[in-house]
């Protein structure tokens, strides 16, 4: 009795000291608390009062969604007490979109029910989204927000090289840089803002109107600073105010993904090709299935995107992506593109209108030219101009813009291949994602890049009329060593596709076979050259009719 | 108006009839009269009170539901069954409901407590032989009253619609379905589905959904506790009704001589108790063994309990003060778990389970309730009632019983670990023969016959029961820390988590 009655007395008292030790968490040791009091610690006395003690939360009114992160960061909306200049304290900088009002998770990610730091800023294991990091924070205007028709990326680079190099940032402010003279001379106002001026619009004759100022000034910043303009630079200057919408380098990153052919294999919002993974909400990757295994630094989606750019077979075992060989700054900016693939889960009456153009009414986020289509769908396989590519362990990818190639085979041959593919090769039809106006631009751009025009056929289709049998023969002699035994390919491209024997005409084979293609090992058989011997032109039409002996269901 | 000034004592008096408890009568009305304590003798056994004999693990459990009860009521009025809301509402529990965090966290670690004491109170009770006659219904009750504790922590498991939750349950309630694999195998499913009806009427749907969680959350807050506490009555009042707590025949030898302070006992001669004894079955305590080992429960009882009370309070709180229950993503019924991990006590049927789902999920927890079930009307022998390891064998027998359940266990999951099972060997098995030949049934079986070898070897059913349950208990301990820790993806054997790699 004696043991139990001590038993009593001692569970009792830790029993009460954990309560005891409960409460003081509770109402001093809580994160939000803490916060709150080094807030006040910060303010004058007299303001202290202004800021109680308690749980602040924004109720998002269209979603019903709370968010606690004013809590900590009483500053930032809702008139709290705000310390004026502190980063954590302080107010949020004046972008578009209220804080009180959109909440502030939709930017920045991260947990917003969460009261406690680690959870709230998504570090914590099991957050379902961790923070963003903060330079990428322009990125998340991809979790709404669609741009249509960016340009080419060398046509932006260029732009914003004219826009850097025609002084407009002596007057104007353009994100956060700029604007440090007074045209008006001492006292005068600066020019107007550019950062959203993509989206606010200016008066169409501004140039015009610029000059006019310049030639009444006398001195100061409109004689010494602005440049006369030639028409392509002022188009230049055009295309690149055109992407100043508020979110900095957004349009240029995006610029960037569609020069490099990602779509080729990758999905965006239903465009695209179908050997990666789709990418419409990749800046939202769920962290439970992201493999880090083999990632190398730290455990966040960063780190994992960069990672992966540099080595992707390492980091996803079995990745079929060839290595991008980018720089430091194009992976960075490569980053930045993939966390504005959001795609928030809102109801569509929130969307804002540029999305509902994307996403329901046809519209599109890159321009039509057949630059720009080419740098977004064929770069990445066919190199940036045509040139053809091999990446290390893959096939080698044609060069399409072959002058040798262009000059044998006409529009609709390319048409057509564009269009169907090559069924069981890599190269995917694009006639579903691509309109026949997209094609017809993308042809005139191979014959550009080629620089070599169709060089005429009068002949029919088919006029080969080889034996087979004996086209076979030398076939298997001349031609397997390269091309395989059975046509399937191997060094060479491979010549039993059915869409390529379709489409390919006998004068395009017999002139291939005969005069070769230039800047590859196929060399025309019909001039000898060391090791390889001479075919005569009965002998190509052979071998033409056993070409076409692997056609099925003629 | 002095009837006023008197109303104090007046209501005290009311209150409490039997006044102060100074003297033995006063002891025994203090239990008596009070409605809570009434389901106590006014005067317990000096056996029962050794910690020894008990380790009051069942109190402890006791404690733990009441802790549970209490949290659970206070969790409920910021829980919201709803899947949308779910989740969010043990969110806003966690991050903003003052202690919220702090409650849920108590209400987690007493369930945990209550099962774990739960199974140990039954350790306890099979290894003293306390089930036997006139106890064997109270060993039904108690069985009972396991499977209603497991079920409340199952059902309670989906409340907090995370992804944990989800997959758990997905889990359980595939596992329901399984009689498919018998029914399947007959070829019968098609117009006689008890599997897919059982799967049906957990979840109201053919997956964990909005119908599943109500049904989950009602049965959790109301039909249930509802159930254990009705149960629970019935399993204190049959405490006394047979005789208190089990001890052997010759007690009063092996307690040391009463403290000097025991309060005396019985100052007049008992008169009635031989008329009581013409209704009460068993021995009274006027008969055979005397009345000096009793003292009275208030204090002696009263004192032992509310330690055990307290203990398992101070034990209970102080988890919950720094280790958070787990809450993890929203449930995502597109994006599966890999593993998917039933709560731990499930861990090993799971492990069961991934080798055969009818035979780990029903058929073998159904042989072994049945086999618990059985125990104290084949056991009718006498010898070391109410002593740990009583009986034939003792402590020795149920140690190598251990051993032999351990090693078997261990050899039966080496095999199927490093070599596969019989479809890795012969691929085209039919399913009915893996049913019936998988690692669970073969260890079921070995335990079956390795009971029967005892029962044979000793003359004892007592130490066929011991044989069994031992190996019972080593079988449970490593596939549950098999299921627990060397489980991963895919259900893959690790040798720690760290190396799931891809996840």
């Amino acid at each position: 009795m004696r043991q139990n009655k001590h038993l009593l007395l001692w569970t009792s008292l830790v029993l009460l000291g954990t309560l005891i030790w409960a409460a003081v968490d509770e109402n001093f040791l809580r994160d939000w608390r803490r916060a709150q009091r080094e807030a006040r610690g910060k303010l004058a006395a007299s303001e202290r009062a202004d800021l109680p003690s308690q749980v602040r939360q924004i109720v998002l009114a269209e979603t019903g969604a709370v968010e606690r992160c004013v809590s900590c960061h009483v500053g930032m909306a809702l008139d709290g007490k705000e310390v004026p200049g502190d980063k954590v304290f302080g107010r949020h900088p004046n972008v578009i979109h209220d804080p009180a009002r959109f909440g502030c998770t939709v930017c920045h990610g991260g947990q917003g029910t969460a009261t406690l730091l680690e959870e709230a800023h998504g570090t914590a294991p099991h957050c379902p989204e961790a923070l963003l990091p903060k330079r990428y924070a322009y990125a998340s205007c991809g979790s709404c927000h669609a741009y249509q028709d960016v340009p080419a990326r060398a046509g932006l680079e260029t732009a914003r090289a004219v826009f850097e190099r025609s002084d407009c940032l002596a007057c104007h402010r353009m994100d956060g840089r700029g604007g440090t003279m007074r045209p008006g001379g001492a006292g005068g106002l600066e020019g107007p803002a550019l950062s959203r001026v993509g989206m606010l619009g200016y008066a169409p004759d501004w140039y015009a109107g610029h000059q006019r100022k310049k030639a009444a000034a006398s001195s100061g910043p409109w004689r010494s600073s602005m440049p006369e303009l030639t028409d392509e630079e002022r188009r230049s200057l055009s295309a690149y105010l055109r992407t100043a919408v508020g979110a900095p380098g957004l349009v240029l990153a995006k610029s960037l993904f569609l020069s490099r052919g990602c779509l080729g294999c990758h999905k965006v919002g239903g465009a695209g090709g179908d050997d990666g993974p789709d990418l419409t909400a990749v800046g939202r990757k769920d962290p439970v299935l992201t493999p880090y295994a083999r990632v190398r630094g730290p455990r966040s989606l960063e780190n994992w995107f960069k990672d992966h750019f540099r080595s992707p077979g390492r980091v996803v075992q079995g990745s079929k992506m060839p290595l991008l060989s980018l720089d430091e700054r194009e992976a960075d900016e490569l980053t930045f593109f993939l966390f504005s693939l959001r795609r928030a889960d809102l109801p569509m009456s929130l969307w804002p209108k540029d999305r509902l153009c994307v996403e329901r009414l046809g519209g599109r986020e890159f321009a039509s030219d057949g630059e720009t289509l080419f740098g977004a769908f064929c770069s990445g396989c066919h190199g940036s101009a045509g040139q053809g590519r091999s990446y290390p362990g893959l096939e080698t990818f044609p060069a399409v813009a072959n002058p040798s190639f262009l000059k044998l085979a006409s529009d609709r041959f390319l048409a057509d291949t564009i269009r169907r593919g090559r069924p069981g090769r890599r190269m995917p039809s694009w006639g579903a994602a691509l309109s026949d106006a997209d094609i017809a631009e993308l042809v005139k751009t191979l014959r550009r890049f080629g620089d070599s025009p169709f060089a005429g056929d009068s002949r029919p289709a088919r006029w080969a009329r080889g034996d087979a049998r004996r086209g076979a023969s030398v076939f298997q002699a001349d031609c397997a060593g390269c091309h395989g035994p059975h046509g399937a390919g191997g060094t060479a491209p491979a010549l039993d596709n059915q869409v390529f024997l379709e489409g390919a005409t006998d004068s395009y084979l017999f002139r291939t076979v005969k005069n070769g293609r230039q800047g590859t090992v196929m060399k025309g058989f019909g001039a000898g050259s060391p090791g390889r011997r001479t075919l005569s032109d009965a002998e190509i039409e052979d071998i033409i009719s056993h070409l076409r002996s692997w056609r099925k269901g003629k | 108006m002095d009837n006023l000034v008197r109303t104090p004592m007046t209501f005290w008096s009311s209150l409490n009839r039997s006044g102060m408890p100074v003297s033995d009568r006063g002891r025994s009305g203090f239990i008596f009269s009070n409605v809570f304590l009434h389901l106590h003798p006014a005067r317990v056994h000096r056996w029962s009170l050794r910690w020894p004999t008990t380790w009051g693990l069942g109190i402890a459990a006791l404690s733990a539901f009441l802790l549970t009860l209490i949290t659970g009521v206070l969790l409920m009025f910021y829980y919201k069954p709803h899947p949308a809301a779910a989740y969010l509402s043990i969110k806003d529990i966690h991050f903003v409901v003052p202690t919220g965090r702090f409650i849920r966290n108590i209400h987690r670690w007493a369930a945990n407590i209550m099962v774990v004491g739960v199974l140990l109170h039954m350790a306890r009770v099979f290894f003293t032989a306390s089930y036997r006659r006139p106890r064997e219904f109270n060993w039904l009750v108690g069985m009972a009253l396991l499977v209603v504790t497991l079920a409340l922590s199952f059902t309670g498991y989906l409340l907090p619609w995370d992804q944990l939750a989800f997959w758990a349950v997905t889990i359980g309630a595939n596992i329901a379905q399984s009689l498919r694999e018998l029914t399947d195998a007959v070829g019968m499913t098609a117009f006689f589905d008890p599997g897919g009806l059982q799967k049906l009427l957990l979840l109201g749907s053919d997956q964990v959904g909005a119908e599943a969680l109500i049904r989950f959350y009602l049965m959790h807050v109301m039909v249930l506790p509802l159930a254990l506490a009705a149960l629970l009555a019935v399993h204190f009042w049959r405490i006394r009704k047979d005789g208190g707590l089990a001890r052997p025949a010759d007690v009063g030898s092996r307690l040391p001589p009463p403290e000097g302070r025991v309060y005396p006992v019985f100052t007049e001669a008992p008169q009635k108790t031989y008329s009581l004894a013409a209704i009460v079955r068993g021995k009274t305590p006027a008969v055979g063994n005397g009345p000096e080992n009793t003292v009275p429960a208030m204090p002696h009882l009263m004192l032992a309990e509310a330690a055990v009370f307290m203990l398992t309070f101070a034990a209970c709180l102080a988890l919950s003060l720094f280790l958070d229950a787990p809450l993890k993503e929203m449930a995502n019924p597109a994006v599966p778990e890999n593993p998917a991990k039933a709560p731990w006590y499930f861990l090993g049927l799971q492990e069961l389970v991934s080798h055969s789902a009818f035979m780990g999920g029903i058929g073998i927890p159904t042989v072994c309730l049945v086999g618990l079930a059985l125990i104290p009307f084949l056991d009718r022998e006498e010898e070391g009632t109410g002593l740990w390891f009583g009986g034939p064998g003792g402590w020795r027998l149920a140690l190598a019983s251990f051993m032999f359940g351990s090693a078997a266990v261990l050899a039966v999951e080496t095999v199927a670990i490093n070599f596969g099972w019989i479809r890795e060997w012969f691929p085209g098995t039919p399913q009915i023969v893996i049913t019936f030949v998988n690692p669970g049934t073969l260890l079921t079986a070995a335990y079956a016959l390795y009971s029967v070898w005892t029962v044979r070897r000793y003359d004892s059913t007592r130490a066929g029961a011991i044989g069994l349950f031992s190996c019972f208990i080593a079988g449970f301990l490593i596939l549950t820390v098999i299921g627990v820790h060397f489980r991963g993806p895919n259900w893959g054997f690790f040798w720690s988590p760290s190396m799931w790699g891809g996840h």
